[in-house]
């Protein structure tokens, strides 16, 4: 590793006088804590690495904190700013306080996202197929045909071994009032974030590995093992060794770096758009020696961009002909083509639904209260809460197109007034939710604060069942008081670890 | 199975990564020996540098003389010169980047250590010389890195034949420049003559290895070591032996054969530098040698994307 002696960090140290503790004034409030009870006791599982920080030493903690920053930076594990014109490169903030999940609690979300995923999927072949759903009037016909990301091209299409959704990350949160994990939303296109679960755990083991000792935290190195299992019986060719790529719109998305991770992980091939050519509806790659025939994408390229002749015909970064190499049967796509229908922010209240409509069962994990504005009567108690509701547009992700009623101004919500008034079928309405929170070190303080976090989780789906790593993706608002923990607007990431313990 | 446009990429981080290298090495040399020299003989000393790079159009447009400030400037981090060693390791680094996956994690976290480093230096104001230090230091790792961790593949190969490409290259021109200036230029005394021969050796590391082999500084024999031998790693020889081997294990022609025109022109170039003494050379003139040598070296370049790297035509 290259040696860095002093490196300009954003995060300079800051010495504190005397032997400050960093859980000393420690309030977990009224919002309900992962790590410590309202008693200020830790909970019992979090209870031997909440003694191991209380007892650390500022110093060495701060000692830590920067050697994980620097493993990130080594690694060009960052995101790119361009406001400067030069184009900074800054970390994406990560908080070395583990969000830990009790077993119990683990088992019932790993038991409520199975059917979740299972229940989507049913969902996606029966839209795309038979409608069934849609004849027995469970859900309304024109929501489903006006999403935004439903594929009309899909309809009638059969896919490799059913599946659609072969990788879903679903967010949940937990509800303070109740301490209850909702869902929020789920990503069935193509989620990302599963590459920084890898290195936040890689960076965790170094930083503290007498706590993994200790501990016994259930591994998620195998997630994409267990991804490239999957895609290879996709192929539709009985080849010994299918040719699987991973499909990429380059070096400037900001994922870029998950895919290159991903690609060297499962050691396939890591192409873009321009790599992969289409003759007689078959999908080659061009290698140094000729055309190298494709068998499986997985692409991490939306649906618009994936096809200039069938989708957005000024996508660059797409591969023309590919969707009827598709049709055709000859190449396998994970995720298939229009998921966007599940993940839908509208078709997500229907949700709880489709469990009890194609599995006869109640469902584990329960949905945010929502509200469609596409239905009158929902809306016109929309417009008369806005200040105290959350509203979303149903096709955006990201954070984007959505107004915190409480934290906004009059004009603000004024303006989404009149949005909802012109187009009530784009958006949806629900309660603000009080999110759990987590210790989280504070530069500014050399303490420990409470911050809001949420939790994504990545399953992933072989066609008989759904395997989830143990954990998943915690966000935190590292700002205080901020509820919004996309790292567009200030939040960071924390490790998370299932215990292996109390089974 | 090698994607082109990965080999593509591998191709280019050799030859980035060798141009900085080389670039830092003729700053630096330069740097050093003017320190002893009297002041009149600077602008000498730094216009051949210019010209040793292929940029004096671009720097004259910038900068009114040649001196060490400008040098430091233009081919430090000039944003301006697409061949400074900041935008050749900002491409290396790019490059790199896009295919981390097909490169050892060491590699990758090596480059972009670069990188960091060498933007440090500048943020902090460091000097030519431990700014030169930092990239000749860097260049020895990144090829230590490469050695230790890559496997002997495709990829390697085209990384190699860059390296060895622009090695090649790059030796070729520093001979021509210092060569062109010292007997054809005005006159400058004996000792500050021989003082520029040991800059010339220094700069491609081959100082200590010359004084092995000839003791006096004499300047056909310099000519012979950089142009000839068979076995000092700056020569161009050594680095077309190496461009060679990489270029027919690709294709897996046998010796004695070719399979596409690069093959044949790094033989034949090969070749002539194995079996061509240096008094042949001189007598039908070093410069027309030199530039027929740089010229096959850019038609090789060609020859290897049009084989290998570009698809012309979709399918």
């Amino acid at each position: 590793m290259p040696v860095f002696d002093k490196i300009a960090m954003s995060t300079a140290p800051i010495l504190h006088p005397g032997n400050q503790l960093l859980f000393n004034g420690y309030d977990p409030g009224s919002f309900y804590d992962e790590m410590v009870a309202p008693s200020g006791q830790p909970r019992p599982s979090s209870a031997p690495m909440y003694e191991k920080l209380a007892n650390m030493p500022l110093e060495i903690y701060e000692e830590r904190r920067k050697l994980a920053d620097l493993s990130y930076l080594v690694q060009g594990i960052t995101f790119t700013v361009y406001s400067d014109g030069r184009g900074t490169e800054r970390l994406f903030p990560f908080d070395l306080v583990p969000r830990i999940i009790p077993r119990s609690e683990w088992d019932l979300i790993e038991r409520g996202l199975a059917q979740r995923v299972t229940a989507l999927n049913l969902y996606l072949q029966d839209i795309y197929g038979q409608q069934r759903i849609l004849k027995d009037r469970i859900v309304p016909r024109n929501l489903v045909y006006s999403c935004k990301h439903f594929r009309r091209e899909m309809v009638g299409l059969a896919v490799p071994r059913d599946i659609y959704i072969h990788i879903c990350g679903t967010d949940l949160v937990r509800d303070s009032r109740t301490g209850e994990y909702l869902v929020l939303e789920d990503n069935a296109r193509s989620p990302s974030g599963i590459s920084y679960v890898l290195e936040n755990r890689l960076v965790m083991r170094r930083t503290f590995p007498r706590a993994f000792e200790l501990l016994e935290v259930l591994p998620v190195d195998h997630y994409p093992a267990e991804l490239v299992q999957i895609l290879r019986s996709l192929s539709p060719r009985s080849a010994d060794r299918p040719v699987i790529v991973l499909l990429t719109p380059g070096l400037y998305n900001s994922a870029y770096f998950e895919h290159c991770f991903l690609a060297q992980e499962m050691g396939i091939e890591l192409v873009e758009g321009r790599d992969l050519v289409v003759a007689d509806d078959v999908v080659y790659m061009k290698t140094i020696h000729g055309l190298t025939r494709v068998d499986v994408i997985y692409r991490r390229v939306d649906d618009d961009f994936l096809d200039p002749l069938a989708f957005r015909a000024d996508s660059l970064v797409g591969v023309p002909g590919l969707m009827n190499a598709y049709r055709a049967g000859n190449i396998a796509l994970a995720n298939a083509v229009g998921t966007g229908v599940a993940d839908d922010k509208a078709i997500y209240a229907y949700v709880p639904q489709f469990i009890r409509y194609y599995l006869g069962e109640d469902p584990i994990l329960h949905n945010v209260e929502t509200y469609l504005c596409s239905n009158p009567t929902q809306l016109s108690y929309v417009l008369e809460h806005l200040p105290e509701l959350v509203v979303k547009a149903v096709g955006e992700s990201g954070g984007y197109g959505m107004l915190m009623g409480p934290s906004a101004d009059k004009k603000t919500i004024e303006d989404f007034r009149q949005r909802l008034i012109a187009d009530p079928r784009n958006y949806i309405a629900q309660p603000v939710i009080p999110l759990s929170r987590c210790p989280a070190f504070d530069a500014a303080t050399g303490s420990m604060s409470p911050r809001h976090v949420d939790l994504r989780p990545y399953c992933l789906y072989d066609g008989e069942k759904v395997t989830i790593v143990p954990g998943g993706l915690t966000r935190v608002a590292l700002q205080r008081g901020s509820l919004v923990v996309n790292s567009s607007q200030g939040g960071g990431s924390k490790d998370t670890w299932v215990l292996r313990g109390e089974e | 199975m090698m994607l082109s446009r990965i080999a593509d990429s591998l191709f280019w981080i050799g030859r980035y990564m060798e141009r900085a290298d080389n670039t830092a090495r003729i700053l630096d040399v330069n740097y050093h020996m003017l320190l002893e020299q009297p002041p009149d003989t600077y602008k000498l000393r730094w216009d051949p540098l210019i010209t040793i790079t292929g940029e004096r159009t671009r720097f004259y447009k910038k900068y009114e003389e040649a001196n060490a400030q400008a040098a430091f400037d233009f081919l430090g981090y000039s944003e301006d010169n697409p061949n400074s060693i900041g935008q050749c390791i900002i491409c290396a680094r790019e490059n790199a980047r896009t295919i981390r996956d097909r490169i050892s994690r060491e590699l990758w976290e090596d480059i972009n250590g670069l990188y960091h480093k060498i933007n440090k230096l500048r943020d902090y104001g460091g000097d030519l010389s431990s700014f030169c230090d930092a990239v000749k230091k860097g260049g020895h790792r990144f090829h230590g890195v490469c050695d230790a961790t890559l496997a002997r593949d495709e990829g390697w190969h085209f990384l190699q034949a860059g390296c060895a490409l622009e090695r090649a290259e790059m030796t070729a021109r520093i001979l021509d420049v210092h060569y062109h200036q010292l007997l054809e230029g005005p006159q400058i005394l004996n000792e500050a003559r021989s003082h520029a021969w040991m800059a010339v050796l220094k700069s491609v590391a081959a100082y200590e290895f010359y004084k092995r082999q000839y003791t006096l500084i004499e300047p056909h024999k310099v000519a012979e070591l950089l142009l000839l031998d068979a076995r000092h790693p700056r020569s161009v020889r050594f680095n077309l032996g190496i461009l060679q081997n990489s270029l027919y294990s690709i294709s897996g022609s046998v010796p004695g054969t070719y399979a596409n025109e690069a093959e044949r022109l790094t033989s034949r170039t090969h070749e002539r530098l194995t079996y061509d003494s240096i008094d042949e050379i001189f007598s039908s003139g070093l410069h027309n040698f030199l530039e027929d040598l740089l010229d096959t070296c850019r038609i090789i370049g060609a020859e290897i994307t049009q084989t290998y790297l570009y698809y012309a035509v979709v399918a």
